[in-house]
């Protein structure tokens, strides 16, 4: 079968109508041979015949005893082969004939009919001697072969034929069906993966829907929170200026510092959070993991829910998306938030299990998110998992929340389990299997002391006030920087002059040209000039990473600058993106 | 069907020569009623005769003698009879004719047409060649004494007797294709 799907298709089509044109002509060859031998052998035998007929006949010319010839010729009736005869004397004159009914007896005119064959019919002459003197002739003519008995000798080689026809039609007929089932196969596999590919595009239209669900159910929460933030860093600041005492000013500047951190680590989670991405395994510990969502619980949970996170050290690594984790944990706890209406405490517990435990055959992690609120009727505890079930009001819930938790189970191999008892408590509990991939080593944090760093930076920054403070961190690490307020503005200072060592420009600027097509432009014309963009827009960031452009996310630190800059400059390998997007433990 | 048919001429065959023999005897001598035909094709006979009989080797001579038909009694043949012979061979031999009054044992004759006359019946001729190897012709026109061949004539036609045991007594083999075309065979002794 090898060397025939290697064949070309042109020559897999024509092959058995070749083979049936070869068998057919090789039938033509054989049967003709076999005919012309046939025929010779009914030739012989008529010779025979009247070659045993002159001698009988021989007498009787020579006597002119026509009576004896025609007695002869009358004994050729026992045979059915023969049609005709005739005895002619040694002047050619006919001295007896012989036909069967409806047939004209030989030529009486005087010449003497021709031997040969001629419309199946065999004839032969044989010359009649008398002690070697030729005293006549006797003429001998077969009947036509009947169609019959020329059908009965062809009829094996027509059963051949046809057979090796009828091999020929089966295997061209199989290889015909078997090239349409390919066909039907990659039609079907194509569709599969269309459909594949169509169900993935909408699972992630999914995801990303359930994720800013999330995300709108706790905006109300961490907005008062961001004005809790706000107003931390306002009143520290108006006391900032009302006191000279070092020590009282020191602690209101790290009171304004933490508010500030607090705020650049809720937003980064929310970005992070809400960002559109693949679903992506990966390896993670739950204990620092957790420690990161803890803010974004805190916050958003709201001032009369408490959180308590009970992770032990040495729980075991589970291969889950974080991102989808996150989100889980926020739909659970959002769920136990609206379950106590009054308040109360929402616990987060994990806890290594062994084989067999929960009902899983595989060593797990459970993480159990508990509240103290009014729990779940038992016979609608089945259902909370269901697309679009939901206990709460019109508006207030769109029954997603349980249902991205379940999916986020379901598709890290895990499970989940709901157990309720009404006006105690409800506890969700995920249960994720362990992996004994290796975590991910941690990068390497960027050195702490910061040298004092030299050259011109062009900055491009569209908000003065930001301008002004980037201007200050940058003077602070030691470079000399000088502003444009728009990309073009900038280009024209770069075709000014060939002296700035670096361009770091805002992404997301008024004018005909943003940040992306600056640094595009300046890869083109100054290929040599290292380009930081920087922008608090998590979109965007993704598309200049997308693009192999250096990306700084905001809010950032002035560590985070003197190390990207720094490495922008040495033209270091761009940094893994997700190190920028992903929240800051 | 051959035998069939050859027994079936017989029959024609004897029922023939008993009509003849009646005609023979109601017209005795009356030769100058027959067809004039009939003599010249029994000239022709005559010698064809001789490629039909086998006769002993020492009988015939050298290969280079010619063969001899003798006609013994009145000549009823004239040059017909020269005419027929001449060219013609019969195994090899050319032919010679003679004519005779009477025929002796001795006379060298091979095939022998008596007439018989006055001279010498044709009984007598056939007592005097009896035993030779002779092969001794006939008529019925000439009344009923046969020798091993005797002419008859069939519908008007001139056919033949053969007494195949005359041809053994006279030490001669005749072939059965001359024998099938006998009207009557009289079968050699067993």
């Amino acid at each position: 079968m090898a060397p025939w799907s290697r064949m070309p298709e042109h020559w897999r089509t024509r092959l058995p109508l070749l083979l049936v044109t070869a068998l057919v002509a090789t039938w033509c060859v054989i049967a003709g041979l076999s005919e012309r031998g046939h025929q010779r052998q009914r030739l012989r035998e008529v010779v025979t015949q009247a070659e045993i007929l002159a001698e009988s006949v021989g007498a009787a010319l020579v006597f002119d005893d026509r009576e004896a010839a025609r007695t002869a010729l009358s004994a050729l009736r026992a045979n059915p082969e023969i049609e005709s005869a005739g005895v002619y004397d040694a002047s050619s004159a006919l001295a007896a004939s012989f036909a069967i009914e409806g047939q004209a007896p030989p030529n009486v005119a005087g010449a003497l009919p021709t031997p040969g064959a001629a419309r199946g019919r065999v004839a032969a002459v044989a010359p009649v001697t008398v002690d070697g003197e030729r005293v006549g002739t006797v003429y001998l003519r077969s009947r036509p072969e009947p169609f019959w008995a020329l059908a009965g000798r062809l009829s094996g080689l027509v059963v051949l034929l046809v057979m090796g026809s009828l091999l020929l039609a089966v295997i061209g007929r199989a290889n015909a069906a078997l090239r349409t089932r390919a066909e039907d196969l990659d039609e079907a596999n194509r569709r599969l993966t269309q459909e594949m590919a169509e169900r993935e595009k909408a699972e992630d239209a999914l995801r990303q829907s359930q994720k800013m669900e999330a995300v709108g159910r706790l905006t109300g929460g961490i907005a008062h929170d961001f004005n809790n933030l706000l107003m931390v860093a306002s009143s520290g600041l108006d006391l900032l200026d009302r006191t000279k005492d070092p020590v009282r000013r020191e602690k209101l500047k790290n009171g304004i510092r933490q508010a500030v951190d607090r705020g650049a680590s809720l937003t980064r989670q929310m970005l992070a959070f809400s960002r559109r991405a693949p679903l992506k395994p990966e390896v993670v510990d739950l204990t620092a993991r957790l420690e990161g969502v803890r803010v974004l619980l805190e916050r958003g949970l709201g001032e009369n829910v408490g959180v308590e996170l009970n992770i032990p050290e040495g729980v075991w690594p589970v291969e889950i998306d974080p991102g989808q984790l996150d989100v889980a944990l926020l739909n659970i706890a959002v769920n136990a938030r609206d379950a106590m209406p009054r308040g109360g405490r929402v616990t987060v517990t994990a806890e290594n299990r062994p084989i067999g435990a929960d009902g899983l055959d595989v060593e797990h992690v459970r993480l159990a998110v508990a509240d103290e609120g009014e729990g779940i009727a038992p016979e609608l505890l089945h259902k909370v998992f269901e697309p679009f079930f939901t206990t709460k009001g019109v508006g207030k819930g769109t029954g997603l929340g349980l249902s991205q938790v379940y999916g986020f189970a379901r598709s890290s191999a895990g499970d989940v389990r709901i157990e309720s008892e009404p006006g105690v408590g409800t506890t969700v509990s995920l249960l994720l299997p362990r992996t004994r991939k290796p975590l991910p080593v941690a990068t390497a944090a960027p050195a702490v002391p910061l040298p004092r760093a030299r050259g011109r930076i062009l900055l491009v920054e569209d908000d003065d006030n930001v301008a002004a403070l980037v201007q200050e961190l940058m003077a602070e690490l030691g470079y000399e920087v000088e502003r444009a307020p728009e990309a073009e503005s900038g280009l024209k200072k770069l075709e000014r002059a060939d002296r700035y060592e670096m361009v770091f420009s805002d992404m997301v600027m008024p004018g005909r040209m943003d940040g992306m097509a600056l640094a595009r432009t300046i890869a083109e014309r100054w290929p040599d000039l290292p380009v930081l963009l920087t922008t608090g827009y998590s979109e965007a960031a993704a598309a200049a990473l997308a693009e192999g452009f250096r990306v700084l996310p905001k809010p950032y630190r002035l560590e985070a600058l003197a190390a990207e800059l720094a490495a922008a400059r040495e033209g270091r390998a761009r940094p893994d993106p997700e190190q920028h997007a992903a929240p800051a433990a | 069907m051959r035998r069939e048919g050859r027994t079936g001429v017989r029959t024609a065959g004897r029922l023939a020569a008993a009509a003849l023999a009646l005609c023979a005897f109601a017209g005795q001598g009356a030769h100058a009623q027959q067809r004039p035909l009939e003599y010249p094709v029994k000239a022709a006979f005559l010698h064809k005769f001789g490629a039909f009989v086998g006769w002993p080797s020492a009988a015939l001579g050298p290969a280079s003698e010619p063969m001899t038909v003798c006609v013994v009694g009145p000549d009823p043949f004239g040059p017909a009879l020269d005419q027929a012979v001449r060219g013609q061979k019969v195994g090899g031999r050319s032919l010679r004719v003679e004519r005779h009054r009477t025929v002796s044992r001795g006379a060298g004759c091979h095939i022998l047409y008596l007439r018989g006359s006055s001279a010498q019946s044709v009984a007598d001729g056939l007592a005097v060649t009896a035993g030779a190897p002779v092969l001794t012709v006939t008529d019925a026109a000439d009344g009923n004494a046969r020798g091993v061949i005797h002419f008859v004539v069939v519908g008007g036609r001139v056919r033949f007797e053969i007494d195949d045991r005359a041809a053994a007594r006279n030490g001669l083999t005749v072939s059965s294709k001359l024998l099938s075309l006998a009207v009557h065979v009289r079968p050699r002794e067993r």
